[in-house]
């Protein structure tokens, strides 16, 4: 089952840091690979049809000896400009404690001002010259102790703005830098043109699958056309033009421990859970430990990784419904959904739901094929710790308020229970 | 329709073709009838009873629906979609069937490989059709080199001794879960749903007959169900690529397009590829109506799609049809040809236009 191979793979990313030898993802293969002669492999999409889970001998023995034979050899010196805010801070943070358990040389060089009134912000409050906090336990972590946990991992942190970038940087040299910062050029240029300027091998970049224009004829695969007026289009188009050894990974929404962005939130929050449309939307929800594979795979194989664009998610559909229903299981309630029309709550219609009202779905064909990158998201186990998290922070039993979704339950004069 | 396969010798090769779908309702059209008939080879004397050869082995056949009509013959050119699998050592290949769509497609790239094919049928149905625009000599050669072995496949005796006695290397039949339980060697095929000319279900004919009448189509709910198609001639491709692959062994592969389509969208593709203009869709709430024993659609109304990324990956089977292409392909070849298994029934249709409630 799809549900085995993940779960072992959880367990051992991130619960502490590997070994330096090891690259993690080295270590769920070998795993894997001893524990039983046959691995499943997520081939069907469809929720319902009858044969999900199947046998089958896995290809990837090679490129698990190509893996552990990078991590083995070289390591890199990383640099990953991370923005201040914004729901992907927190792939930063994962592929950084990601590259540190594989025994490379990580700086997080986070966008601001150490001092700017953002840092003095929890979570970002909450780092650097305080010591673990007794209050943790009450708040959500972010990005605080996400930094504290990378510099505990043997990373360094700074802070800076990408126009003071050189100076920020002054006399330090990088194989790799990974630009989570910015979504158009006027963020990212700054970053690129210092990168080149000092020798850099390799440039990533955290693009978006947002620029997929819209098809009939899902999933959005790596090639397909893209908004020509997207800021991250123009990046990626920069970035090709720039460097010998670049790549651009594209992603849609995620989960994980230190999300500064509510996602399963939300749903946690709700009941009933009002969605718009059919509920038949399909979108990609990827553990943030999918990305910070993609990209650690990407940077322990950079030949192969060159020149190319990664769909940055798992490698599973699942429906806005269906996101309702798995968190609910997480949390051991029943579920209750009410759909509505959007246009008949107006303005507050991009308020009122956190993802997009359409079929907004990726593949991750390019790094299963180039990367020999595997997905590990599990949602229905994922869900059950990010419950556990949720609960552990007292968020359920806060008090909170839905004025959105009052308005909506009222225009559809759905009776609700207490 | 129960086809219990050979549990006493080893079996190098089982290939199966199961439906991963439940198929539409059975066709109630009555046959077109076919006034050309070629002659039919048939293999005689089936001797009594013998051990069956060590490498006897059994593949699989579109699960058998109603028989149907067999579209007349037209001239016409080749179609698309020339083989260019590299051949394996020539084998005795028997197809369970193997007269209708998945099977005449395949029989051919079988030929057209080297293999020596025999088709198993009744005899009630002619044995081999030409393609619509395939060329005379190239039917002719196809004609002249397929085998047939006339006979009733639920006479489970006389499978097994003519399969005995012929030493086939390959069968093309269905049933995959007594397969693994006999310790079969057997490679399985998953298709969605399939399409392309000849096809007996009516997937793109449905949608094209609404066009070709200028009628609304109607599709239940949002419309927005995801679904996916595969050219029967990337299938018949398929089939070929797994056979005799080592690979291949005890393995399940879906087969189908590379990529998925709403069914508002795939309303659409069919408009483009038959040149209509862009259609109007209803849609509507199939709970409002009673249909009795008609379906409204053509489609199981829920997603419905699957990865064929384990094809790709350790096979290297790609599909070669985009939707579009393909439904341009098989309106080329069968339904703008006039040809088609069903006939035009809007019974349904005109139930959901003639209520004034419907979802906009």
């Amino acid at each position: 089952m799809a549900t085995l191979l993940s779960s072992s793979t959880s367990s051992l990313l991130f619960s502490n840091l590997s070994p330096p030898s090891l690259s993690p993802i080295s270590l769920s293969l070998s795993l894997s690979f001893s524990s039983s002669a046959s691995l499943s492999s997520s081939i069907s999409l469809s929720s319902l049809s009858k044969r999900l889970s199947l046998s089958s001998k896995r290809l990837s023995l090679s490129s698990f000896t190509v893996n552990a034979a990078a991590a083995a050899s070289e390591k890199k010196k990383v640099l990953i400009v991370n923005t201040n805010s914004g729901g992907h801070a927190v792939i930063g943070f994962y592929f950084a404690k990601q590259l540190l358990g594989c025994g490379h040389d990580v700086t997080i060089l986070t966008v601001g001002d150490e001092s700017s009134d953002k840092m003095k912000k929890p979570p970002f409050s909450r780092f650097s010259h305080k010591k673990a906090q007794t209050d943790a336990g009450r708040k959500k972590p972010g990005p605080g102790i996400m930094l504290q946990e990378i510099v505990d991992g043997g990373g360094k942190t700074v802070w800076g703005d990408v126009g003071a970038i050189g100076t920020v940087l002054e006399g330090l040299t990088f194989d790799v830098v990974l630009d989570n910062n910015g979504k158009d050029l006027d963020a990212v240029r700054p970053v690129a043109d210092w990168a080149k300027s000092s020798g850099v091998g390799q440039f990533l970049f955290i693009s978006s699958a947002g620029i997929y224009k819209q098809t009939e004829e899902p999933p959005h695969v790596e090639g397909d056309a893209v908004k020509a007026d997207a800021g991250h289009v123009a990046v990626e188009k920069y970035l090709s033009e720039v460097f010998d050894n670049w790549a651009s990974f594209r992603p849609q929404y995620m989960i994980g421990s230190g999300n500064n962005k509510d996602c399963e939130e939300w749903f946690f929050d709700r009941k009933p859970v009002p969605i718009p449309g059919s509920g038949m939307q399909l979108t990609n929800i990827s553990h943030v430990k999918d990305l910070s594979s993609m990209l650690t795979k990407a940077v322990e194989n950079p030949t192969a990784a060159s020149g190319n664009i990664f769909n940055c998610v798992s490698d599973r559909a699942v429906t806005l419904d269906g996101m309702a229903k798995l968190c609910a299981k997480a949390a051991g309630l029943p579920v209750e959904i009410v759909h509505y029309d959007p246009k008949t709550i107006g303005s507050d219609a991009k308020k009122a739901f956190p993802f997009r009202n359409m079929h907004f779905y990726a593949e991750p064909r390019a790094a299963k094929d180039i990367l020999g990158w595997q997905s590990a998201t599990n949602l229905p186990e994922d869900l059950k710790e990010r419950f556990e998290e949720y609960v552990k922070i007292g968020r359920d039993k806060k008090a909170m308020t839905f004025d959105i979704d009052d308005k909506i339950i009222e225009s559809l004069k759905v009776p609700v229970s207490v | 329709m129960a086809y219990t396969p050979y549990s006493s010798s080893s079996l190098t090769h089982t290939l199966l073709h199961s439906s991963s779908s439940s198929s539409s309702s059975s066709s109630s059209s009555s046959p077109v009838s076919s006034p050309w008939l070629p002659p039919v080879l048939q293999r005689c004397n089936i001797t009594s009873k013998c051990s069956l050869p060590s490498r006897f082995s059994l593949l699989l056949n579109p699960p058998s629906v109603a028989p149907n009509s067999v579209p007349p013959s037209r001239k016409v050119c080749q179609p698309k979609g020339a083989l260019n699998v590299t051949a394996s050592s020539a084998k005795k290949i028997l197809v369970m069937g193997g007269t209708r769509f998945i099977g005449i497609f395949l029989s051919r790239l079988l030929v057209e490989e080297g293999h020596q094919v025999t088709l198993f049928t009744r005899g009630k149905a002619p044995i081999t059709q030409p393609l619509p625009g395939e060329p005379d000599e190239a039917y002719n050669a196809f004609k002249s080199k397929v085998l047939h072995l006339k006979g009733d496949r639920k006479d489970f005796d006389f499978v097994k001794t003519s399969l005995a006695a012929e030493g086939f290397d390959v069968v093309y039949d269905i049933n995959e879960a007594l397969l693994e339980s006999k310790g079969v060697n057997y490679t399985s095929i998953r298709p969605v749903y399939i399409y392309g000319p000849l096809n007996y279900n009516p997937v793109e004919e449905w949608f094209f007959h609404r066009l070709k009448a200028g009628r609304p189509i109607p599709i239940p709910n949002s419309g927005i169900q995801v679904t996916q198609l595969g050219h029967v001639k990337d299938l018949a491709k398929a089939f070929i690529k797994v056979l005799g692959n080592e690979k291949a062994s005890k393995q399940v592969y879906n087969i189908s397009g590379d990529r998925y389509v709403t069914f508002d969208g795939l309303a659409r593709a069919c408009a483009k590829a038959g040149g209509f203009p862009e259609p109007e869709i209803i849609h509507y709430n199939p709970k409002e109506f009673d249909f009795g024993k008609k379906k409204a659609f053509p489609f199981r109304d829920q997603h419905f799609f699957a990865s064929v990324e384990k094809a790709k990956a350790e096979l290297g089977i790609v599909p070669e049809y985009g939707l579009v292409e393909g439904l341009t392909d098989s309106y080329n070849l069968d339904f703008g040809r006039g040809t088609f298994r069903k006939e035009a029934d809007f019974t349904t249709d005109d139930i959901i236009l003639g209520k004034s409630l419907v979802l906009s």
